[in-house]
C-alpha cells in the first residue's frame, strides 16, 4: 500500500516526552543532560512551558571548546554565549519550529532541503513535541513493513 | 588591467595576506587592507567601476551580517543596562576629540562631523582575544566591554545616518533640518520593525516551501539589498538601512537556519567584504600619509585617547576602580569595520579627502596592533599593584 505522507501529520509521529531545560537551568546540569541521554538538542522552555530556544551539541562544543577555536571563529555571540551561565545566557533563540498539523512530507522537505535534523513543534507558542530525521525515518519504515 | 584579473588578485591578496595577519594573532582585516596597499604600490588606481561597486556591497553585506548574526535583542537589553554609561562616555569623547581635531587643522564643519562619528564606534575583537588569552574575559570588566561594544556600533550607525544625511543636503543643519532627519530615520525604523514583525514571518513560512533551490537564501540577500534601498528611498544610506534589515531577520527563525547563515557569512566574508577592504587599502594614498605627517599622527593619538579617556571616566562613574577603568579605556580603544565604511562613506561623498582618510586608516592599523599590548600592560599593571597590596 503506497503511503500519502502528505496526509500524515507531525502531531502522529513526533515524540511527547520531551526533556526540556528552563532558562535558569544552570550549564552544570545542562552538561549533565547531555552525558545521561543521547539527544542532540534541548528545547529550552518558560515555566509557562512556552518555547524561547534551543541548546544544541554545537554550543555545548563550542562552549567547552571555546578558548581552542580559532579567533578568527569566534563571533561577538559566541564570546558572549561563553560567558553564559544559565540556560539563558546559551540558548539559540528563535528555533525552527512546526505546527503539529504541519505535513510529514512537508516537514521532511524543510529537514531535507536545509539540513535542519530536528524541529520543535509547538502549538499557541506552547511546545508539544519534537520531531527529528530519525522520527520520519522510522516511521516510514514501520508503515513499510 | 582586466577586471576578472583585478578581482582574482584582490581576492587572492586579501586571503593570503588575511591568513597570514590572522596567523601572527591579528585580525585579517590588517591583511586586506594590506592587499590593497601593495596593489596600489604597483600602480593600480581604484577607478574601475565594477570594483567601486563590488567594495559598495562589500560595505553593505558587512553591516547586514553584522545585523543579522550578531544582533539579540535580550542581549541588547541587558547590555544596555549595564554598559550605557561608559558607552557614551566613550563614544562622546572620542567623538568631541576627532571633531575638535578636525576643527582645529581647518578642516570644514561637515569634514570634522565624518571624522568625530569615525572616532566613535569600537571594534572589540582583538581586545577579546587578549582578554581570553589574560583569563579576563568573564571578570566583569570584561563582559561590560562585551556589551559596550555592541551599543558602540548601534551608537555609531546611529551618528553615521544623522552625518549622512546632513552631508546629502549640502547645508549646515538647522533645528527643523535635524528633526526632518530624526523623523526620517525614525520612520524608517518603524516601517522596518512592521516588516520585520508581519511581513518577513511570514514570506519565509511561504519562501521555505518553494521549489526552486536555495530559496531561503536567496529571500535573505533579498532582504539585504531591499533594506539597503529602502534606507536610500528614506535619503538614508544603503548601509544603515543593511544594518536595520539584517537585524530585523534576527529573530525570523526560517531565515536564521545555521546552513542558511553559514552561506551568508560565505558570500560576505569569503567574497564582498574583502574586497571592500582591499579596495580601502587600495584607496589610501601613501604620499598623503607622508605629506600630513603631524595630522596622522594626531589622527591616531587623539582616536585611542578618546576612547581610552572617555572608557575611563565612563567606568568610574559606573563604580569600577582605577585599574578596572584603565583596563576598560584600553578595551575599547580598537577600531574596524563600521569606522572603515564611515570614512568610505564620507570619500565617496566628496566630503573626506585624501589626507584624513588615509590617516584614519592607519589609526584603524595601529588601534588594533597596539592595543593588545597596552591591555595586556594594564592587566599586569592592575595585577602587580594588588600583589603589592595583598
Amino acid at each position: 500500500m503506497v503511503v500519502d505522507y502528505a496526509k500524515v501529520s507531525v502531531a502522529e509521529i513526533m515524540t511527547r516526552d520531551v526533556v526540556t531545560v528552563t532558562e535558569d537551568t544552570t550549564i552544570d546540569d545542562i552538561l549533565e543532560l547531555f552525558g545521561r541521554y543521547h539527544y542532540h538538542s534541548y528545547p529550552v522552555v518558560t515555566d509557562a512551558g512556552e518555547l524561547v530556544g534551543i541548546i544544541s551539541e554545537d554550543i555545548v562544543l563550542e562552549i567547552l571548546l571555546f578558548k581552542q577555536i580559532p579567533a578568527s571563529r569566534q563571533t561577538h555571540l559566541s564570546v558572549v554565549r561563553s560567558l553564559g551561565d544559565d540556560a539563558r545566557g546559551i540558548m539559540m533563540p528563535y528555533p525552527v519550529t512546526v505546527s503539529p498539523d504541519a505535513s510529514l512530507s512537508e516537514t521532511a522537505d524543510l529537514m531535507l532541503k536545509h539540513h535542519v535534523y530536528r524541529v520543535s513543534v509547538v502549538d499557541c507558542e506552547k511546545l508539544v513535541g519534537i520531531l527529528s530525521k530519525r522520527d520520519i525515518v522510522n516511521e516510514i519504515c514501520k508503515r513499510r513493513d | 588591467m582586466h577586471t576578472l584579473l583585478l578581482l582574482l588578485l584582490i581576492l587572492f591578496l586579501a586571503k593570503v595576506f588575511g591568513d597570514v595577519v590572522e596567523r601572527a594573532g591579528f585580525p585579517s582585516i590588517l591583511g586586506e587592507i594590506a592587499a590593497g596597499v601593495s596593489l596600489g604600490l604597483f600602480l593600480i588606481r581604484p577607478d574601475n567601476d565594477a570594483l567601486i561597486f563590488l567594495s559598495e556591497l562589500g560595505a553593505i553585506f558587512l553591516l547586514f551580517t553584522a545585523g543579522y548574526k550578531e544582533i539579540n535583542l535580550q542581549e541588547l537589553k541587558v547590555a544596555s543596562k549595564v554598559a550605557i554609561v561608559p558607552t557614551i562616555c566613550d563614544v562622546v569623547v572620542a567623538y568631541s576629540f576627532g571633531f575638535l581635531l578636525g576643527r582645529a587643522f581647518g578642516f570644514g564643519f561637515m569634514e570634522s562631523l565624518f571624522i568625530g562619528v569615525a572616532f566613535s564606534p569600537t571594534s572589540i575583537g582583538v581586545s577579546v582575544r587578549s582578554l581570553i588569552d589574560l583569563d579576563y574575559l568573564s571578570k566583569k570588566v570584561g563582559s561590560t566591554m562585551l556589551a559596550s561594544a555592541i551599543l558602540d556600533d548601534l551608537i555609531g550607525i546611529f551618528m553615521l545616518s544623522v552625518v549622512v544625511s546632513v552631508a546629502a543636503d549640502h547645508q549646515m543643519p538647522s533645528g527643523m533640518h535635524l528633526l526632518a532627519i530624526a523623523a526620517r530615520i525614525l520612520c524608517f525604523i518603524a516601517v522596518m520593525i512592521i516588516l520585520g514583525r508581519k511581513v518577513f514571518p511570514a514570506l519565509f513560512e511561504y519562501v521555505h516551501r518553494m521549489h526552486v533551490k536555495e530559496s531561503i537564501f536567496a529571500f535573505v540577500i533579498m532582504t539585504a539589498l531591499f533594506s539597503a534601498y529602502l534606507a536610500e528611498a528614506f535619503g538614508l544610506h544603503a548601509v544603515i538601512g543593511a544594518f536595520i534589515g539584517g537585524a530585523t531577520l534576527s529573530s525570523v527563525p526560517i531565515a536564521k537556519i545555521q546552513e542558511v547563515q553559514s552561506k551568508v557569512d560565505g558570500i560576505s566574508y569569503g567574497v564582498f567584504v574583502p574586497i571592500f577592504f582591499a579596495f580601502t587599502g587600495l584607496s589610501i594614498n601613501p604620499g598623503s600619509i607622508a605629506g600630513a605627517g603631524t595630522l596622522s599622527f594626531l589622527v591616531v593619538v587623539m582616536a585611542l585617547s578618546g576612547k581610552l579617556i572617555g572608557g575611563f571616566i565612563g567606568s568610574k562613574i559606573i563604580g569600577f576602580d582605577s585599574h578596572d577603568s584603565l583596563i576598560f579605556g584600553v578595551g575599547v580603544m580598537p577600531r574596524a569595520g563600521v569606522e572603515l565604511v564611515v570614512i568610505s562613506i564620507g570619500r565617496s561623498m566628496g566630503v573626506i579627502g585624501d589626507q584624513v582618510f588615509s590617516a584614519i586608516v592607519l589609526m584603524v592599523a595601529v588601534s588594533v596592533i597596539v592595543t593588545p599590548v597596552f591591555l595586556k600592560f594594564a592587566i599586569r599593571f592592575k595585577e602587580r599593584s594588588e600583589m603589592v597590596r595583598g
